[in-house]
C-alpha cells in the first residue's frame, strides 16, 4: 500500500527485478559500477555541487534544454551549447515515446532517424542506448549534466541514466503525471516516483549526491503560483524521505515581475517552513526559475525579448538557475543554432543586472504574504486529508480536487480551476473549483479581476482566458480585447 | 436527429500538450458543430474507431511534439481499410521536429492523404469556413441523396 515511508531495501530490490526486465538494456545496470563510476567525476562536473556554489556565491546558472535521437548528434549539440552556447549546465531532453515507456517506437524513431539522416524524435532515447550509450554522452562533455523528460514511470530511465553517471534527475509522481499523461492514477506514479527517490537515496547513502528537480511549471499555461510551489514542495517532502538531499525546486514564469520574483521567495520560505516541520535538516535547498513556458511569438525578434526578460526576473528573482528558451519555440524543437542564441541573449541580460539592487516593494511583500497564506490552505489540507500522510493525502486530495492543475490532460485532474490574468498581468483564480482557499482570499482575487473587467468593459468569461493564453504570442501580456 | 455535422478531434501519438486542444473544443462546439473530443495521446485506431461509431464527417488531428510525421503515416490507409474513406482528414499543429517551411510540410502531409495542413498560428474562423466547405462539398450530394431518399 502507498505510503510517505522509506522503502525498505529488501522491497526496493524486489521491485528493482521488475523494473530492469521492461526492457533489454535494463540488464545490463550496475548500481555498484554506477557509483564507482560517479566517484571518478570532478567535483565542478556534479550537479548538486555546483548548485550548492552558486547558491553560495549568489550566481545564476543558465541550462538549454536539448535531445536528439542519434548518439552522435546528441553529442554534438551539447557541445555546441556548451562551447558556442556557454551554457553552465546541460541537459539531455528525452523523446515522448521513452516518456511513455514506448521503447519499441522510440526504437522505430531511431531507426528513421538513421535513414533520414536527421533527428525524427523530439529527444534522446535514453533507455534504448542503454548504459553503455549514456556513459558515452556524460563522458563527452565537462559541465554537469541532468536528465530532463516528463516521464510518470521513470524508474527504468533513472536506473540507466543514474548508472551511467547522469548527477541530476528532473521530475516527480505529481509534476511528471499530471500535466504530461492521461490514464495513470497519482497513487501509481508516486509509487513510481517514490522509487526514483529511493534509487537517489541510496547512492546518497554510498557517497554519490545525486541532485533532484520537481518540475515547477506544470503545464505552463496560467498555472497560479501556489499550485506550482504546493506541488513542488510536496515533492520536496516525498524525495527527502527517500533519502534525497539535494533538491531544486521550479517555477515557470508567469509574467507579472513582482508575482514572479514573489514566487521564488515564497518557495524558499515555504520550503524551509514545510522541511524543518518534518524534521529534515541536511538538505540543500535550491531554486529554478524557468523562462516562460507558454506559446511564444514566432517572430524570433520578439521572441529574443520573452527570452531577454525572463533571463531578467530570473536574475531579480534571486534563484540559482534559469532554464532558457530559443527564438525557435514557436515553431517546435531549435536548431543548435537557435538554442545556443537563447543562451546568449539570456547572458547578456543577466550580465547587465546582476549588479544592481533587487528592487523592494510593498506589494512584492504582499504577494509575498499571499502566495505563502494560499500555498498553506493546500499542503495542511492535504497533509489532513492523508491524515497526516502526505502520500495519501496527496492521492486524496487529486481526486477531491483539493489540488487541480490548470489545462492539465490526465484524467485524474479536477480541471475544474479557472485562473486569468488581472489587470496588471498577475495570475489570479477567478473559479477556485474544489481548492481549499479561505474566503478572504477569494474576495481578493475577485477583486483584483473585477478591476480587469472594468478597465476592459466586458464581464469576466471563458473569453479572457482563450485571451490569456494566447497573449504572449500575440505580442502582449494580457489579453485585452480587440 | 440533429443536422449538426460530427467532428472529431484529436491530439496524436504520445504527445500530451492540452491547452490548445481544450479551446478548439470549445472554438468548434461554438462554431456549431458536434464536436467529439477524444483528447490527448490518441491513436490512430481509436481515430477510426470513433469516426465508424459517430459518422463522422472530418478528423482534425494535432501534433504539437514534433512526432507528427512518424505518428500520421498511414492514416489515410487506415481509414480506407475501415472503409471511412470519404472522412476530411485535417491535421495542425508544429506538426514536424525543428523549424521546417511550412510549404514543406504541407507537401508532406498532403501526400500522407490529409486534405487541408495548418500551422499553429492560423486563423480558426477560417479553418472553420472551410471545413463547412470541404464536407459541403464532399457530402453535399450524398446528404441531398439521402433527404431525397427519406422523403
Amino acid at each position: 500500500m502507498l505510503k510517505n515511508e522509506k522503502i525498505e531495501l529488501k522491497e526496493f530490490f524486489e521491485l528493482r527485478k521488475e523494473v530492469l526486465q521492461t526492457w533489454p538494456t535494463g540488464q545490463d545496470v550496475s548500481i555498484e559500477e554506477g557509483m564507482k563510476f560517479h566517484r571518478t567525476i570532478p567535483e565542478e562536473k556534479r550537479f548538486a555541487w555546483v548548485m550548492k556554489k552558486a547558491l553560495q556565491e549568489g550566481k545564476l546558472l543558465l541550462q538549454p534544454r536539448a535531445g536528439v535521437a542519434l548518439i552522435d548528434d546528441h553529442i554534438k549539440l551539447l557541445r555546441y551549447l556548451e562551447n558556442e552556447g556557454q551554457a553552465d549546465l546541460l541537459p539531455t531532453t528525452i523523446d515522448a515515446y521513452t516518456r511513455q515507456n514506448r521503447y519499441q517506437e522510440a526504437e522505430k524513431g531511431i531507426e528513421k532517424s538513421r535513414q533520414a539522416g536527421t533527428s525524427l524524435l523530439n529527444g534522446f532515447p535514453a533507455v534504448n542506448y542503454g548504459v553503455t550509450g549514456c556513459r558515452r554522452v556524460v563522458e563527452s562533455l565537462s559541465k554537469p549534466i541532468q536528465v530532463r523528460h516528463g516521464t510518470p514511470d521513470a524508474r527504468l530511465l533513472a536506473e540507466i541514466t543514474l548508472a551511467a553517471g547522469f548527477t541530476s534527475f528532473e521530475g516527480g509522481g505529481i509534476s511528471y503525471n499530471i500535466p504530461y499523461a492521461k490514464r495513470v492514477s497519482v497513487e501509481k506514479s508516486i509509487r513510481d516516483w517514490q522509487y526514483v527517490d529511493r534509487l537517489v537515496g541510496l547512492y546518497e547513502e554510498n557517497g554519490v549526491r545525486i541532485n533532484r528537480e520537481p518540475f515547477g511549471p506544470l503545464t505552463g499555461t496560467l498555472v497560479p503560483p501556489c499550485l506550482s510551489i504546493a506541488i513542488g514542495i510536496i515533492e520536496g517532502l516525498l524525495a527527502l524521505k527517500q533519502g534525497v538531499k539535494s533538491i531544486t525546486l521550479g517555477y515557470g514564469q508567469g509574467g507579472n515581475i513582482i508575482q514572479d520574483v514573489a514566487a521564488i521567495a515564497a518557495i524558499n520560505q515555504l520550503a524551509e517552513e514545510y522541511f524543518r516541520q518534518e524534521e529534515f535538516d541536511d538538505y540543500e535547498l535550491t531554486t529554478v526559475f524557468h523562462q516562460w513556458m507558454g506559446g511564444f511569438p514566432e517572430d524570433e525578434a520578439k521572441a529574443f525579448s520573452v527570452i531577454a526578460l525572463g533571463a531578467m526576473v530570473a536574475k531579480f528573482s534571486g534563484a540559482e538557475k534559469v532554464i532558457v528558451k530559443s527564438p525557435h519555440e514557436a515553431m517546435g524543437i531549435p536548431t543548435k543554432e537557435a538554442n545556443a542564441q537563447g543562451l546568449r541573449a539570456s547572458r547578456q541580460a543577466i550580465n547587465m543586472v546582476e549588479d544592481q539592487v533587487i528592487f523592494d516593494s510593498e506589494d512584492l511583500a504582499e504577494e509575498v504574504e499571499l502566495i505563502k497564506k494560499e500555498v498553506h490552505c493546500l499542503i495542511d489540507k492535504t497533509y489532513e486529508m492523508g491524515a497526516g500522510d502526505l502520500a495519501l493525502g496527496t492521492v486524496a486530495a487529486f481526486e477531491a480536487g483539493v489540488l487541480d492543475v490548470p489545462f492539465a490532460p490526465s484524467i485524474y485532474n479536477h480541471g475544474k480551476i479557472i485562473p486569468m490574468r488581472d489587470t496588471e498581468g498577475f495570475i489570479r483564480i477567478f473559479n477556485k473549483g474544489n481548492l481549499p482557499l479561505t474566503e478572504e482570499i477569494m474576495n481578493y482575487h475577485h477583486q483584483r479581476l473585477m478591476e480587469r473587467a472594468r478597465a476592459e468593459g466586458r464581464v469576466i468569461s471563458f473569453e479572457m482566458v482563450t485571451d490569456d493564453i494566447y497573449a504572449i504570442s500575440k505580442g502582449k501580456l494580457v489579453g485585452r480585447p480587440k | 436527429m440533429s443536422d449538426k455535422d460530427t467532428i472529431i478531434l484529436g491530439v496524436i501519438g504520445a504527445d500530451c500538450h492540452s491547452v490548445g486542444n481544450k479551446i478548439l473544443e470549445l472554438f468548434f462546439t461554438s462554431e456549431g458543430f458536434k464536436v467529439v473530443n477524444l483528447g490527448v495521446m490518441v491513436s490512430q485506431q481509436e481515430f477510426v474507431d470513433t469516426a465508424i461509431e459517430t459518422n463522422a464527417k472530418a478528423i482534425l488531428v494535432s501534433s504539437l511534439y514534433g512526432h507528427g510525421e512518424i505518428d500520421c503515416q498511414g492514416l489515410r490507409e487506415l481509414c480506407i481499410e475501415k472503409g471511412v474513406d470519404p472522412i476530411i482528414l485535417y491535421a495542425g499543429g508544429n506538426l514536424v521536429v525543428g523549424k521546417t517551411p511550412f510549404s514543406v510540410v504541407e507537401e508532406k502531409f498532403k501526400k500522407m492523404g490529409f486534405d487541408r495542413v495548418f500551422p499553429p498560428d492560423v486563423d480558426l474562423k477560417q479553418v472553420a469556413n472551410l471545413l463547412r466547405k470541404d464536407i459541403q462539398e464532399k457530402f453535399g450530394q450524398a446528404r441531398q441523396k439521402e433527404e431525397e431518399r427519406s422523403l
